[in-house]
């Protein structure tokens, strides 16, 4: 009796793992609360449409998400398709965390797909594609029509028009003096110290003619503490200096609640917040030229297949149904981020010609500058990150920048150069 | 077992002794002198604490000197020194204090030693984040006593967040919070001093100053060694409260040693690295440490 | 004494007292408000000492709370406290007693030794610790919180010091009627031992209850998280809802606070036995 009962189960489990449904382990970061919600719809409904595949959603905390992937990996427990902020790739390629994409996702999908999005996707070591982003990332200043008419500053519409250094800090004393205005401009240093103060006030510096780090050589010193990012970094500290910054204590919605800041320099996941507060006021202006050029940056979450995923053509399967230009609109039309592929921008309201958003697609096209492509990445950011906190609250500005560059160009002495790079 | 030949006896009581000892010898050698060694060992390579595709290398002095050159770790190190300088004889003080204050025969002494005493008992996080609603800002309580005692003229501030203001409040928590211990110490110290000794100063025409003066301090001299040396090397871990109050901030004039290990090993990873800056903060608890001990030495009564 | 100098005398210890207990209050006037632009407005003020008509909605909150399940971190904490201090008594003790009444070879070696350990401060180790334990794969468990802190050098040199005090007659008497040595130090030496087991177990306790840096970086999520860990990271929420915090803190203090009224004169002993560490 108790043989037979257990020859039926073990049957039945046999049987359950031919037939039944394969489980995929899915991580995503628990960032935007409209983010989480359309993927855990677009889960949902997978899993319903089909009955290969079962995928299994895990959201982690965004803070600390790196320090769980490593955590993780070095446990053997990384699941079979996770996503990961843009820049990692590169360490997590060359800490063999990930497997190349080509051969496992429809050419056809690639072909289609932005070219900031392949560039970002790319490992420079080997020239293999290892992630895709379902949407890419804006960087722009977003503008209070009303309160900048009132100041009677000029607004800029492409990126050929853009404010110069000079404009720009004019337009903001023009703004403080404007009644109804508190602060000029918002840089959202209530975000604090993190990936934000890299990807949103990085640009300043290239825009300036410095950068994080050489991106040939790969050395910080002499460029994230040359003249120019100095010069780049005592901007920020002067218009901080001048009251002329939202402090970090004030909150997130001066710029789209209270209504008392005249331009919000931050990127398009605050689409929906400031239409919602702003309406027909608000503006997408494009990124001063506050050196010979001008910058934004580039590169948003991104999808990965582990190296280690006993399903790889599975998880594949589900990254293309992510990546249906339907689906990709499903999720850009909530978070207002660029979406992925071709097709999809021209179905998009927000980002077709003539859209509200469609300034993020130029300047992708022309001023978008990468976060570094190096496995360091993670020490880059984090130590710029905290540089950026130190001048703000009024740190010395070449003695903070020398400790970054410091701590950096001996990360990677102590990885010997993180071969291949840097040969 | 008595009759038993005095031979065989002896390597019995040897062996069960081997037995007896081998959990604790066994944990000891893992998971302290094993760690100990290995940190040294550490200290002159490029370890990591995730395992990478290049090799771990030796890179001899290389983490020490990039520790010696780091402005980071002098400020560290400099504001554990002030901590403690500041810390240690003022807790002390007041914990001698509060003793001679208990010490006198009145009702009621017990429950004011068991309220001075209650502070130790209280986890240093809890502490630590009690204390971060009293010193908000503005609107915290210490900021709100502060206007009225000074007549609205003060304040008020950010305590944490003002570069030269972080460091004296994480004191001055860390002073509430202890000093019920060095009172505790110093009871015990002053309950040990012979009354006859008072008395024959009393029969000498002495005053309380004196008495306290000629008396108490130099019979408490023990009790001064003891209170000194553990305060000093709590100070010198200061961790806990930088770590949730501050990290390490206002442009790291509350940074710590501990906190620059923490900061070096995990959270950049840098194993060999952090292991450089264990053994110097090694080194120096072992001077501290040797320093008591030529303190004690040089007091027979020990 | 006088009684003017009685009455100053009452006022100052009743002034030092009310220092003492002034943080403990706000932080259980500020739970008991739900309210959170009152407690705002009252932590600014004297109004920050008075709890107001109290409401537990703030407890009720925090024990509610799917993200920061109060009750899974104190049973972490618990079983990481507990499983240390019993096993940290029989393991030390036993070290203890054989290095107090057994006679053998290399004894006066081990005995320098654990006192030199005495002196390594956990700091200095958890940098090699935590490399070990990464490599072991123990990271994020119970026991890679509670086996390496069992034995406990300072502990073995109170137990061993406290033997020491205790005749031998009486463990040669025991033997004449035929006793181990195992059975001797259960019967005989350790239920002579009360005083100084309850030294060690506070003392152990203590330092485990308040550990921080440890768990910071060997626990990642709520299963194995203790108290404080959680507490802290409750606390390092951007938007600070001090009803929420100062409930949880309470919470956290209370299981240590009734403890110490429960056995304040081990505690005090303990801190007096603790300083000979130095």
């Amino acid at each position: 009796m108790c043989k037979k009962f257990i020859i039926v189960l073990i049957w039945i489990s046999f049987a359950s793992t031919l037939y039944g449904a394969q489980t995929i382990q899915v991580w995503f970061h628990s960032g935007k609360g409209e983010e989480r919600e359309v993927l855990n719809e677009q889960v949902k409904r997978f899993n319903q449409m089909q009955s290969e595949i079962k995928v299994n959603l895990v959201l982690l905390p965004e803070g600390s998400y790196n320090d769980q992937v490593n955590a993780a990996a070095l446990a053997g427990d990384l699941p079979d398709l996770l996503d990961f902020d843009g820049p990692y790739i590169a360490n997590y390629v060359w800490s063999r965390f990930l497997r190349p994409l080509d051969g496992l996702v429809n050419k056809a999908i690639i072909q289609d797909l932005l070219p900031s999005i392949i560039k970002q996707g790319t490992y420079p070591g080997d020239g293999r594609l290892y992630s895709i982003g379902t949407f890419d990332s804006g960087l722009a200043l977003w503008g209070n029509k009303q309160l900048l008419e009132k100041a009677g500053v000029r607004i800029p519409t492409s990126v050929n028009n853009a404010w110069d250094l000079k404009e720009f800090e004019e337009v903001l004393a023009k703004l403080a003096a404007t009644s109804g205005v508190k602060w000029p401009l918002d840089l959202k240093l209530n975000y604090g110290r993190g990936e934000w103060f890299t990807y949103g006030l990085s640009p300043i510096m290239q825009s300036m003619g410095g950068d994080l780090i050489d991106r040939k050589r790969w050395v910080s010193s002499g460029v994230l503490n040359s003249k120019a990012s100095i010069e780049a970094m005592s901007l920020l500290q002067k218009w901080n200096k001048q009251g002329w910054v939202v402090n970090a204590a004030s909150g997130d919605n001066k710029f789209y609640g209270e209504k008392s800041v005249g331009l919000s320099w931050v990127g398009h996941w605050m689409w929906q917040p400031h239409k919602k507060g702003l309406g027909d006021d608000l503006v997408l202006i494009p990124m001063p030229k506050f050196g010979a050029k001008a910058v934004t940056g580039m590169g948003s979450w991104n999808w990965g297949i582990t190296a280690k995923s006993k399903h790889p053509e599975l998880a594949a399967k589900f990254l293309e149904f992510l990546l249906q230009p339907e689906e990709i609109l499903r999720m850009t039309n909530a978070n207002g981020a660029v979406p992925a592929r071709l097709s999809a921008i021209a179905q998009s309201s927000l980002y077709k010609q003539g859209g509200p958003l469609h300034l993020f697609i130029e300047q992708l096209k022309t001023i978008a500058v990468p976060r570094p492509f190096h496995p360091a990445y993670p020490i880059i950011t984090s130590v710029y990150a905290e540089a950026v906190d130190h001048i703000i609250a009024g740190g010395n500005i070449e003695a903070e920048l020398n400790k970054a560059v410091r701590k950096i160009d001996e990360d990677i002495e102590d990885n010997e150069g993180y071969p291949p790079f840097g040969k | 077992m008595s009759s038993l030949k005095p031979a065989a006896f002896r390597r019995i009581e040897s062996h069960t002794a081997w037995r007896m000892l081998a959990p604790a010898i066994l944990l000891l050698i893992i998971f302290i002198i094993v760690p100990f060694l290995l940190a040294f060992i550490l200290s002159f390579t490029n370890e990591r604490l995730i395992p990478r595709p290049i090799p771990t290398k030796w890179i001899g002095f290389r983490n020490y000197i990039r520790i010696l050159t780091d402005p980071e770790f002098w400020q560290a190190l400099k504001n554990t020194f002030w901590f403690t300088m500041f810390v240690v004889p003022t807790q002390s003080a007041l914990g001698l204090g509060l003793a001679l204050l208990i010490n006198q025969p009145f009702k009621g002494r017990h429950i004011f030693r068991s309220i001075y005493f209650l502070p130790t008992v209280v986890p240093m996080v809890m502490v630590a984040i009690i204390w971060a609603g009293l010193l908000q800002a503005p609107e915290g309580v210490i900021n709100g006593i502060l206007h009225l005692l000074t007549f609205e003229q003060l304040g008020p501030y950010d305590w944490l967040h003002h570069e030269l203001l972080a460091m004296p409040t994480i004191m001055l928590m860390s002073i509430w919070q202890g000093v019920g211990f060095q009172m505790i110490i110093y009871l015990a110290g002053l309950q040990n001093i012979p009354k006859e000794l008072y008395e024959a100063a009393r029969m000498d025409g002495a005053n309380a100053w004196q008495r306290f003066w000629f008396i108490t301090l130099p019979s408490l001299r023990n009790t001064h060694i003891i209170v000194l040396i553990t305060t000093t090397i709590l100070s010198f871990k200061l961790f806990t409260q930088v770590e949730v109050l501050t990290k390490g901030g206002p442009l790291g004039a509350t940074n710590t040693l501990v906190r620059y290990i923490y900061v070096a090993g995990f959270q950049y990873q840098k194993i060999g690295f952090a292991a450089a800056a264990s053994v110097i903060f090694f080194l120096l608890v072992l001077v501290i440490a040797l320093c008591q001990h030529r303190l004690i030495q040089t007091d027979k009564e020990y | 004494m006088p009684k003017l100098l009685h009455w100053i005398y009452y006022s100052l210890l009743t002034i030092i007292a009310f220092l003492m207990l002034a943080p403990l209050i706000v932080m259980f006037s500020t739970s008991v408000k739900s309210d959170e632009f009152l407690i705002l407005k009252d932590l600014g003020s004297i109004a920050a000492f008075w709890p107001g008509i109290p409401s537990s909605e703030n407890y009720q909150q925090i024990l509610a709370d799917p993200n920061m399940p109060f009750l899974r971190f104190l049973l972490n904490t618990l079983i990481v406290v507990v499983s240390i201090v019993f096993l940290g008594i029989g393991v030390n003790s036993l070290a203890a007693y054989a290095l107090s009444r057994l006679r053998f070879r290399g004894k006066k070696i081990i005995i320098a030794m654990v006192i030199a350990l005495i002196i390594i401060p956990i700091e200095s180790l958890v940098i090699p610790l935590l490399l070990l334990v990464n490599r072991l794969g123990w990271v994020d468990s119970y026991h890679v919180q509670i086996i390496p802190f069992i034995a406990h050098p300072f502990s073995i040199f109170l137990f061993y010091q406290f033997f020491n005090k205790i005749p031998k007659t009486l463990d040669e008497a025991a033997r004449m009627d035929g006793a181990s040595f195992f059975q001797i130090y259960w019967n005989i030496i350790l239920p002579m031992s009360l005083p100084a087991i309850v030294t060690v177990a506070i003392l152990q306790g203590l330092e485990f209850w308040n550990s921080f840096l440890w768990p910071l970086m060997v626990t990642r999520g709520v299963e194995y998280r203790p108290l404080s860990v959680a507490l802290a990271q409750f606390f390092g929420r951007d938007l600070k809802v001090w009803g929420d915090i100062m409930a949880f803190t309470t919470l956290s203090s209370l299981p240590l606070l009734i403890v110490y009224f429960v056995f304040q004169r081990g505690f005090i002993q303990s801190a007096i036995g603790s300083s000979i560490k130095g």
